[in-house]
């Protein structure tokens, strides 16, 4: 199990891996702890999810992928 | 003797002919347990001021009963009213007392909803609910009814209830009293400031029925008039505009509101007030002279304390207040008390009006400090086995009301004590408790919406 992530601080663009391996860009931080609201930008278990944004729950949060 | 403290409400408690009402009322805990569910769960409520939420996804958190409740404003605009308990496992899902988010989020498993109540985030919805939770029915539980009045903003946890409006009835101009703005134009006022909040060891009745017009108990306030808190140096309020007009208690049996009110001669000028400051002086004589010109023979009146049934205190002029009071067990109150100024007032109308509204109300006001010192001994010493089996008197001014009252040609709606000679009238405390009593005893609004059967066989 991966270290927890502190999600609170997240700016807006901020990418983040996910369980499973999936990408995403932050959009918006409610900064209460719990939620981002982030677009993926990659999802190997499902593809199709590519583009979408979803409430992206803290635990499923696993790394915090700095800019290349 | 048998005391009825475990009994709960029986008819008698409440005995208006006689003009007494057993202590029971007060500190009885099983009556309290009945207030909530026919009392606060069936009234309208005071829950804030749209000035508090001026913009999409603003809230205050405020209180209906014992309940806390979240006023926000949605992405659309739109004002709504929920229940602050998730619909999982009932944690708070706002422990803040007002801010501006996208979402309320429930600390304890995660549960989000949006400011339009809608369950948007729902932590391993496909792992854990396989999808298949309907979130569209897991939304936060919202208040059936809600009105928004001039800026004031109220709520009603029962469907069966009348609208805010016809509740209110014909003390709605009373209302007004405190909502329109010092020049009589039509609303125009906000909120002052922050929301004092405070508790009492009372319980609720004690400043509510303060609040309806007791005006006995000025003697509570000798030392502040002593001192002069006043906004001209004297006395804790202007009195000279009081003491050439009739004092009236104006009470509406049929909707359980009630409010003091000076009804000034036809064509007296109003004398000066606010005397300390020359531009708050000529702020509210300029105000007083238009208001005269908008609202005719009605600006004859000038607003004192009143009541709306059953907990939103008034005090339309000096200060301009509203308060709540919140129940927190038979034995406790919780005061919230908002401020209100017109808008448009200049700043320095603004700063003069803080400095004299705390200086009056609140924990640390001069004038409430006493009222809080008489409601917390009162109750105290009403709560013993010997004490509870004795009544209070009502008495005072029994008999004495009049329907269609009317001087110097401005007739005043509702049941009205001419209180100038008397001095004193206990009139408006017995029209909160026969209402009071009222909805303790009816079963639905069929029963408590008296007037739609008097206006019924007016119709037949």
């Amino acid at each position: 199990m991966s270290e927890p992530v502190n999600i609170r601080p997240l700016a807006p663009g901020t990418r983040i891996v996910l369980e499973g391996g999936a990408v995403a860009e932050i959009v918006s931080n409610p900064a209460d702890g719990v939620w981002v609201f982030a677009r993926y930008l990659s999802a190997p278990d499902d593809p199709g999810r590519v583009g979408q944004e979803e409430m992206i729950f803290a635990q499923d949060i696993i790394e915090i992928r700095e800019a290349t | 003797m048998m005391t009825a403290r475990e009994e709960g409400y029986r008819s008698g408690l409440v005995d208006l002919g006689a003009g007494q009402i057993s202590r029971e009322i007060f500190v009885n805990d099983e009556i309290y347990r009945q207030e909530l569910e026919r009392l606060f769960a069936r009234v309208w409520l005071f829950v804030g001021h749209e000035s508090q939420i001026p913009n999409p996804g603003d809230f205050f958190v405020s209180g209906m009963g014992e309940e806390s409740v979240i006023l926000c404003r949605d992405r659309a605009g739109k004002a709504h009213v929920f229940l602050n308990s998730c619909r999982h496992r009932g944690m708070k899902v706002c422990r803040y007392d007002e801010g501006n988010t996208p979402v309320f989020t429930c600390p304890y498993h995660g549960w989000s909803y949006g400011t339009d109540g809608k369950l948007v985030g729902v932590p391993y919805f496909r792992e854990a609910y396989h999808e298949t939770l309907d979130k569209s029915q897991w939304g936060l539980i919202e208040v059936p009814q809600l009105c928004v009045y001039k800026g004031t903003v109220w709520a009603c946890w029962d469907p069966e209830a009348p609208s805010f409006f016809e509740y209110l009835g014909d003390f709605r101009p009373f209302l007004d009293l405190s909502l329109d703005s010092w020049d009589g134009g039509e609303g125009g006022t906000e909120i002052l400031g922050g929301i004092q909040k405070w508790l009492i060891p009372c319980n609720w009745k004690f400043p509510a029925e303060n609040f309806c017009g007791d005006s006995y108990h000025n003697i509570s306030h000798r030392s502040v008039d002593l001192v002069g808190i006043g906004p001209s140096g004297s006395g804790r309020r202007d009195l000279q505009e009081r003491m050439m007009a009739r004092r009236l208690h104006v009470a509406f049996y049929d909707r359980g509101h009630q409010t003091g009110v000076y009804l000034f001669p036809k064509d007296q000028p109003m004398p000066p007030s606010y005397q300390h400051s020359p531009v708050v002086a000529e702020y509210f004589a300029h105000c007083e002279a238009e208001r005269r010109k908008k609202r005719g023979e009605w600006a004859r009146l000038i607003g004192s304390p009143g009541e709306i049934f059953p907990t939103t205190a008034l005090h339309p002029r000096q200060p301009r207040t509203i308060a709540v009071w919140h129940p927190r067990g038979p034995h406790k109150t919780e005061v919230w008390r908002w401020y209100m100024v017109d808008a448009a007032a200049p700043p320095e109308v603004k700063d003069f009006l803080r400095d004299y509204y705390i200086r009056y109300s609140g924990p640390g006001g001069m004038t409430e400090q006493d009222d809080m010192e008489n409601w917390n001994y009162a109750h105290a010493a009403s709560r013993g086995t010997i004490a509870r089996r004795h009544p209070y008197s009502y008495e005072q001014g029994l008999g004495f009301e009049v329907d269609h009252y009317e001087w110097q040609g401005l007739r005043i709606p509702g049941t009205v004590t001419d209180i100038t000679e008397a001095k004193s009238s206990e009139h408006n405390l017995r029209n909160l408790y026969r209402r009071w009593a009222e909805f303790m005893e009816a079963d639905s609004w069929a029963e408590l919406a008296t007037w739609r059967r008097a206006e019924q066989a007016a119709a037949e």
